[in-house]
């Protein structure tokens, strides 16, 4: 089985939102955005933007007719800034013209009279002066300061992580009809249809009911989407509904890329304590959030920074604290990972800092200190069916750990200017929502009497194969070909409440709706069976198009719908799912937050050029636990493609904003994404198959945790650095070609790790 | 000031008036109704909008459309009038295609390569696509399709 878009997506067919026909009495959008981080608006001059020829109005706050609030988590984001603006690229307004060109130009000529007030872009310096979003949060288990005392080694520093721009190559786009009795309609490239309908309500100030959203498909999503299509769509809406006329918004990419946040950059204070086995014995750290202005997700991203600070290790004694600080960025967001990656690249630093300090291959200390069975995470939940060895022994005998590490050694002995480097990066993700309530989905089964399938669910298709799965479970769990399953768009008036596709769990929560809704209705057929051909409802089986029953009986599914509908037997079945045994007590912040962990090992290796400080990555081995792959080649292409992305933010990807707060990185020809010469030149997987009952058909979620394998690439390229130069060195990602160049040749003025024995 | 403008289009004539700052993208999208190519960047720099154009892999966003007349243009839609091309159904039996976005440059910038060196090899297809992002693939399998087609390489 292949992607089933695939076939349409070569030939060019694929309707995106911008090839979408739009009437031509539509109205076209560009929102204006704030030149400035921070300040009190006086003044918006449009008179000369409202006299370019087709422009048909100029809106800001005070043209919404219900609340002036986008904030999902927290009510701290207007659609429109009205008396503050508080980061660069903030909408103040909303040019409506007949054609875009029109509307581009006027949005050009608005000048805004803004009093500058002090920008901060630095999340310590945020903490410092108490602009924390949400509340602190402290996750504990044991008692770090015993856990300190008997430690005979103790390691402390900082690390530093960037931001990371999501660069789906199809921009942030949207557009909205009016509709009978006052309502709208909107198509958005979105990944949370459900967050789009609901704010567009509280925005318009309009029933749910009245708000319809569908998502046809996204040209990629990681997560910049499923928060933040949200604006753009309302502000569509709230033109389609004002002036009863269809509106779109396509945002260009420099729009994009200044007016909507990214992956979050972390600082991060921490202390790791080993034994005289090198077992770990305590770690502490603290995580400082560049949350950007407002809230958006950031205080989920913070949370999922804290489940996974520990990553893949067995730690009994911990204390990690993080708070979301604000700053005058955009509101940073949903990246690939969710804020776990920041968590183990801060672990992975400490266990690097340790091994380096004491002269020993970073890759013994993580293999000591492997989860196992029957361990704790600082959050509560037990240790099951751990696979964190396992995926570490394949690595070891199939990769042949020991030997390569030998000869990176050995060459670097040799070789004055090119440098290897090698490391191994094992993570354990968990699976779910964290916010417990989620964790649901839904599916929508139609039979026609033709025999024909068709299946809406809440899983929205951004190139990650979910309406490849679905249809894999709708064909199997009915018995018919895949071709004669159809998944339908997603839209909010088929499945209600949804939940975005988001967090690894999509094909998971949808499949396992739809699984039941098919069983459901499968038994509905098997009564009718009985009632007319006698026999038991489980003597009645389907497979491959037919039913075959007692006596030889067999009918074609086709003919069996038919007969069903004129014997009255409904053809449709709705079903909701919701995975059981998940809870998390926020009070005192423990709990079982995910229905199961996904674990693999990457070995990453390097050649850097260290006159230069240009590098390759040479070749990628993974050992990865997929379980029983529903559509093997979906799963691969989500390895390798989420590899490669964690490979950009670790490396070439560096997001810059300057102390004004304007980014620096505001273009593909300032912001380095991975092409094909930076991507690896050999990437190698085998994939376990484990089993869990909670993944769907035991195929596990793919999505975000091969990205986490990319963290591997800094460590390397630290590695083959270390080669030559062996003073302080910070923890400090992305280890562009840039800094390493610097690290090999200048002094690093940055604070030198510290690291203490205590006296045995 | 609109132009007369004549443009040869996967074997057909377009004949209309034309903005001089208009980019052959937008007459391709928005004229032709031709959406296979894609708006990605408007800087030449995502590929999302290749275009083959007297046979050469071409940013459909940084040429204008005045530019692009005498020339003999192909998109996407030009590839499977009859049947697949060879690439189209390497790159869906590969597993090529995550979101789609890319797809159709990606497809234009290998055939480009194809039609004028068969033997290829996997360096040349790096050359070739460079200048075409994908953010989903990770391009192993992109190049793994390629490669299949390449009559001079033992890969496939």
């Amino acid at each position: 089985m292949t992607h089933w878009d695939a076939l349409s997506h070569v030939c060019g067919k694929t309707p995106y939102l911008d090839d979408l026909p739009f009437p031509a009495n539509g109205l076209h959008v560009v929102p204006f955005d704030s030149p400035v981080a921070h300040g009190h608006v006086r003044a918006l001059d449009i008179g000369a933007a409202l006299a370019v020829p087709g422009v048909v109005a100029i809106l800001t706050a005070r043209d919404i007719p219900g609340e002036n609030q986008i904030g999902g988590i927290i009510p701290d984001e207007p659609l429109l800034a009205d008396h503050t603006v508080e980061f660069r690229g903030q909408p103040l307004a909303l040019v409506v013209a007949e054609s875009n060109a029109a509307a581009t130009k006027a949005a050009g000529l608005i000048q805004a009279e803004i009093e500058a007030l002090p920008v901060c872009t630095d999340p310590r310096e945020a903490a410092a002066r108490g602009d924390i979003i949400g509340r602190v949060r402290t996750f504990e288990m044991g008692d770090v300061s015993a856990g300190f005392a008997s430690a005979k080694h103790v390691f402390s520093g900082r690390a530093e992580v960037g931001g990371q721009e999501h660069l789906y190559l199809e921009t942030q786009a949207t557009m909205a009809f009016p509709t009978m009795h006052d309502g709208v309609r909107i198509i958005s490239s979105t990944q949370g249809p459900t967050a789009v309908q609901r704010t567009t309500a509280r925005v318009l100030g309009l029933p749910m009911h009245a708000i319809e959203v569908e998502v046809t498909r996204l040209g990629g999503g990681f997560g910049g989407k499923e928060d933040q299509a949200t604006p753009w769509a309302v502000m569509v809406a709230l033109v389609a509904h004002r002036f009863k006329r269809p509106a779109k918004l396509v945002l260009d990419r420099l729009r994009d890329l200044r007016m909507t946040g990214k992956r979050h950059p972390y600082q991060a204070d921490y202390q790791i304590g080993l034994d005289a086995d090198l077992n770990i014995v305590a770690y502490q750290a603290t995580f400082f959030q560049n949350a950007g202005a407002h809230a958006d997700l950031s205080p989920a991203v913070l949370e999922r920074t804290l489940f996974h600070c520990t990553n893949a290790y067995r730690v009994p004694n911990v204390k990690a604290v993080a708070m979301s600080c604000k700053t005058h960025v955009p509101p940073n967001t949903a990246f690939r990972g969710f804020g776990g990656p920041q968590g183990m690249f801060v672990m992975e630093s400490a266990l690097c800092h340790a091994a380096e300090s004491l002269g020993i291959p970073t890759w013994q200390l993580q293999k000591k200190n492997l989860l196992r069975d029957g361990d704790v995470f600082a959050y509560g939940q037990t240790v099951s069916e751990s696979q964190a060895q396992t995926c570490w022994d394949r690595l070891e005998s199939d990769f042949q750990l020991a030997k390569r590490w030998q000869q990176v050694e050995q060459h670097n002995q040799t070789s004055n200017r090119y440098k290897r480097g090698l490391a191994v990066m094992p993570i354990c993700f968990g699976i779910s929502f964290t916010k417990t309530h989620m964790n649901q989905g839904s599916a929508l089964l139609h039979v026609y009497t033709d025999g024909s399938v068709l299946v809406s669910t809440g899983a929205v298709e951004m190139g990650q194969g979910v309406v490849s799965k679905l249809r894999a479970v709708a064909a199997s769990a009915l018995g018919v070909p895949a071709e004669r399953v159809k998944i339908e768009y997603t839209n909010t008036t088929r499945n209600a409440n949804t939940s975005p596709s988001a967090a690894s769990a999509t094909a998971d929560l949808n499949g396992k709706a739809l699984d039941l809704a098919c069983q459901r209705l499968i038994d509905r057929f098997r009564v009718l069976l009985v009632q007319d051909h006698g026999g038991k409802p489980q003597d009645y089986h389907f497979h491959e198009g037919k039913v075959t029953g007692p006596n030889g009986f067999e009918m074609t599914f086709d003919a069996l719908a038919l007969h069903a509908h004129f014997q009255r037997v409904s053809l449709s079945e709705q079903a909701f799912y919701s995975p059981h045994g998940l809870h998390f007590d926020l009070e005192k912040e423990k709990g079982h937050p995910f229905a199961y962990h996904v674990y693999g090992a990457a070995l990453v290796e390097t050649t850097l050029d260290s006159m230069l400080g240009t590098y390759s990555l040479d070749r990628v081995s993974v050992v990865h636990d997929l379980g029983r792959s529903l559509v093997p080649i979906v799963d691969q292409g989500q390895l390798e493609g989420g590899l490669v992305q964690g490979l950009g933010w670790m490396t070439c990807e560096e997001v810059a904003y300057d102390e004004s707060g304007r980014l620096r990185s505001h273009a593909l020809s300032t912001y380095k994404v991975p092409d094909l010469y930076a991507a690896p030149k050999e990437i190698e997987l085998i994939c376990l198959e484990s089993n869990h009952s909670y993944a769907i058909r035991g195929s596990k979620a793919v999505g975000e945790p091969p990205l986490m394998y990319g963290i591997g690439g800094y460590f390397a390229l630290r590695h083959a650095i270390r080669a030559q130069q062996k003073g302080p060195l910070a923890f400090h990602a992305p280890m562009t070609p840039e800094r390493a160049l610097l690290a090999l040749h200048t002094p690093v003025r940055e604070p030198a790790p510290q690291s203490v024995t205590n006296a045995p | 000031m609109p132009n007369p403008c004549r443009l040869m289009v996967n074997g057909e004539i377009w004949e209309g008036l034309v903005d001089p700052f208009e980019t052959l993208l937008e007459v391709l999208r928005e004229r032709l109704d031709l959406t296979g190519a894609k708006q990605g960047c408007s800087q030449g720099e995502c590929g999302a909008c290749t275009v083959l154009v007297d046979g050469n892999p071409v940013m459909a966003c940084l040429m204008l459309a005045l530019e692009a007349q005498n020339t003999q243009i192909e998109t996407i839609e030009s590839l499977a009038t009859q049947e697949l091309h060879p690439l189209q159904i390497a790159f869906v039996e590969k597993g090529a295609v995550q979101c789609g976005f890319c797809t159709p440059g990606m497809v234009l910038s290998a055939k480009a390569l194809i039609d004028k060196n068969p033997h290829f090899q996997e360096q040349d297809v790096r050359a070739a696509l460079a200048g075409n992002h994908c953010r989903c693939t990770g391009y192993t399998k992109i190049i793994d399709a390629v490669m299949s087609l390449s009559t001079g390489a033992k890969h496939g």
